[in-house]
């Protein structure tokens, strides 16, 4: 699933345990991701600054179903950005608890460090390191991405992580090159959907308080 | 699973979104927070009392609050109307064109580095006596300063925000010190007894009341900084306007009083002599008399945390700037970049520490007085570019009403807005015309006229870089005013 990958290149589940990405960025762009799903399933629509559901049939898969539940059952939202608010909240939780239920994830309690944020840790080191050597290899080498991999690769760089992905600085000049015209190339829906992304992600940087 | 709700219950979505929501009084916190009001009553007044030799000061307080006051009627109404209702820029782009715009954020960008920058003179000043007295070394000023810039540059990147309870102890703790000395003066009344001269609208008729109203506007800096959480306001349709209100009152109201306490305790006629014997050290001289030393040292170690929290406050503001400006595209691309793990905006972090480790080694090299020549000409530079902020903004809010009535009454786009500009233009006017007087220099002086001119090079630069960029890339003329939501419109442009 789109988020699981989001998530496994945004959270260092390999080494720390601790998120590679800052708090609202990661949560905006989970939110973004899950969104992005539905999008992906025909499901919901967004075109321009707003988002619809199109086909309300589940996709069979439980968070996934929820969302779509959510926002079939509140037609009077059709705000991208309300949307991608209302999921952020939860984003983390949710889609952490969807890996851990598909065995993707172990999840570290700790009693000492109750109010710091929980570790996670994959439970597969190849799977887990999966996503981010795709897209690396892809930006970094010009290889084809697949489509759902270039919304994956879109969201990334909206929350700002595209040089965390393409760690030799030698290959950033070119990833960013290509990332350029695949943006271009995105079809409508999952454009607009990332551009938003990206817009929420930068007036967190504006508004940010403690 | 979820059931539908019917249309009379409540809508789930909007109250999930609200319980994150700001009310009113986190707004205030803030936005006063930010001001550092001991970093005002402490450094400012007194610094303000001995290079001016002025003493209208409290009466200026009053004045210029009641002036943005009027000012913030069309400034908030036009926030509501705003996709973007950050900085001042934003509203000149929308109401007086987007050459008016760039124009307005570079000379945005100069003055808050500015106001930053200065902030390391004061605290070298504040906090070196307290090394001296602790530590038994006596460390130079600028060596002091350089090690708060290190933590700030840090902070800065790693996105450390002063915690915002942290921030809400010390703004209070600092209030009521700032109350209790304000008691202490009043009660200890110098050869005067209470006189209210400094308090009488008389004071702003006196020779050099320019530099009275860019040092009270320096006062409210950050009164401006409410609209930017009108999209994370419970209701911004109140909650805006009435922060920004209330942190308008509050500031005019403790700074008037403060300012007036310290001429009661002197006498009006000693407050000039006194705050240039003592400078930064003023406040706490007239004070310990009446409250004793343990109550002054907290003072002291106050005025620093003061000092602190608004260079960290500062520095975030200008290297949002940079951020929201590189979004934009009318800096570099790469200002609009974010530190991932931080989520800081790294590079417009590091520019404005370029600046202030720039300004600090060149005052230490030419062995300039950091109270003076840094806190307090910085402050007066940066203060006087808000002024002029504030005054193109109260024009762009009139362009912008009267092109777009946008359902607002019309108190709210002319009754209340026309008499502001008139107001804030006749500030600017006697600013520039008391130039000399700000600075403490003698008419003539070449810094009377190279500090203004400054702003002026800044805004015909940026008028030249608008029509440059309107030419040679419209998608980025097109996105100008419209901060980070400059990503939405991107590729339609294209």
């Amino acid at each position: 699933m789109l988020a699981d990958d989001f998530f496994l290149i945004a959270w260092d589940t390999t080494g720390s345990g601790k998120p590679r990405l800052n708090g609202p960025a990661l949560a905006l762009g989970l939110a973004g991701a899950l969104i992005a799903e539905l999008v992906l399933e025909h499901r919901v629509l967004v075109r321009g600054v707003s988002l619809q559901v199109t086909d309300p049939r589940p996709v069979r898969e439980h968070l996934a179903d929820r969302i779509l539940a959510d926002i079939g059952n509140a037609p009077q939202h059709t705000d991208v950005r309300t949307w991608l608010a209302y999921l952020a909240r939860r984003a983390v939780a949710d889609v952490t608890a969807r890996m851990a239920r598909a065995g993707l994830l172990d999840r570290e309690t700790t009693r000492m460090r109750r109010r710091r944020p929980s570790r996670y840790f994959a439970t597969d080191f190849g799977r887990a390191v999966w996503p981010s050597t795709r897209l690396r290899l892809s930006l970094a080498r010009g290889r084809p991405l697949s489509h759902d991999d270039m919304v994956l690769a879109a969201l990334l760089d909206a929350c700002g992580m595209t040089d965390t992905v393409v760690e030799d600085p030698d290959h950033r000049q070119a990833a960013r090159r290509r990332l350029a015209g695949m943006l271009t190339a995105l079809p409508e829906p999952v454009g607009d959907l990332t551009r938003h992304v990206r817009a929420a992600v930068g007036d967190a940087v504006l508004t940010y308080r403690s | 699973m979820r059931t539908a709700h019917t249309s009379t219950g409540p809508d789930p979505i909007v109250s999930a979104l609200a319980a994150d929501r700001l009310g009113a009084p986190s707004v205030v916190y803030f936005v006063l927070s930010a001001a550092a009001p001991l970093t005002v009553v402490a450094g400012v007044v007194t610094t303000a009392y001995a290079v001016t030799g002025i003493t209208g000061l409290p009466v200026a307080f009053l004045a210029v609050g009641a002036v943005l006051a009027l000012f913030a009627v069309g400034y908030v109404a036009m926030a509501r109307h705003m996709a973007n209702a950050g900085a001042f820029y934003t509203y000149v782009s929308r109401g007086l064109g987007r050459p008016a715009g760039i124009a307005a954020a570079w000379v945005a960008l100069i003055a808050y580095n500015a106001l930053q920058v200065g902030l390391y003179g004061a605290f070298g000043a504040a906090a070196t006596p307290l090394v001296e007295r602790w530590a038994g070394v006596t460390p130079p000023w600028w060596a002091v300063s350089l090690v708060a810039w290190a933590l700030v540059a840090l902070l800065g990147l790693m996105r450390v925000d002063l915690n915002g309870r942290l921030l809400a102890v010390l703004l209070t703790a600092e209030v009521a010190v700032i109350l209790l000395f304000d008691a202490a003066d009043l009660v200890a009344s110098g050869p005067a007894g209470l006189s209210a001269a400094p308090l009488s609208p008389g004071g702003l008729l006196a020779p050099g009341v320019g530099a009275l109203v860019v040092i009270a506007t320096l006062g409210f800096v950050g009164f401006e900084s409410a609209v930017v959480f009108s999209e994370e306001s419970r209701d911004p349709r109140r909650t805006v306007p009435v922060a920004t209100y209330t942190s308008i009152a509050v500031i005019a109201g403790l700074y008037a009083l403060s300012a007036w306490a310290m001429t009661v305790a002197t006498g009006p006629a000693n407050i000039v002599e006194t705050a240039r014997r003592d400078g930064a050290e003023t406040i706490f001289v007239i004070a310990a008399a009446q409250l004793g030393p343990v109550v002054v040292d907290i003072a002291r170690v106050l005025f620093v945390t003061s000092l602190f929290a608004a260079m960290v406050s500062f520095h975030n503001t200008t290297s949002r700037y940079f951020f929201a400006l590189g979004r934009e595209r009318v800096l570099p691309a790469a200002f609009g970049r974010i530190r991932p793990r931080t989520g800081a905006p790294q590079a417009g972090s590091l520019a404005q520490s370029a600046v202030g480790l720039l300004v600090i080694v060149l005052y230490a090299v030419l062995g300039l007085d950091p109270l003076v020549h840094l806190f307090f000409y910085g402050g007066a530079f940066g203060g006087f570019g808000v002024l002029l902020l504030v005054f193109t903004t109260s024009i762009a809010v009139i362009a912008f009403f009267s092109r777009e009535p946008s359902g607002e009454s019309v108190g709210r786009r002319l009754v209340a807005p026309v008499p502001a500009a008139v107001a804030l233009g006749v500030m600017v006017t006697l600013a520039v015309g008391n130039f000399s007087a700000l600075l403490g220099v003698e008419e003539g002086h070449p810094l009377t006229w190279l500090l203004p001119a400054v702003y002026v090079a800044a805004a015909v630069v940026g008028l030249a870089w608008a029509f440059v960029l309107r030419a040679g890339q419209p998608a980025v003329y097109s996105r100008v005013g419209l901060g980070a939501k400059a990503a939405t419109v991107q590729e339609e442009i294209r």
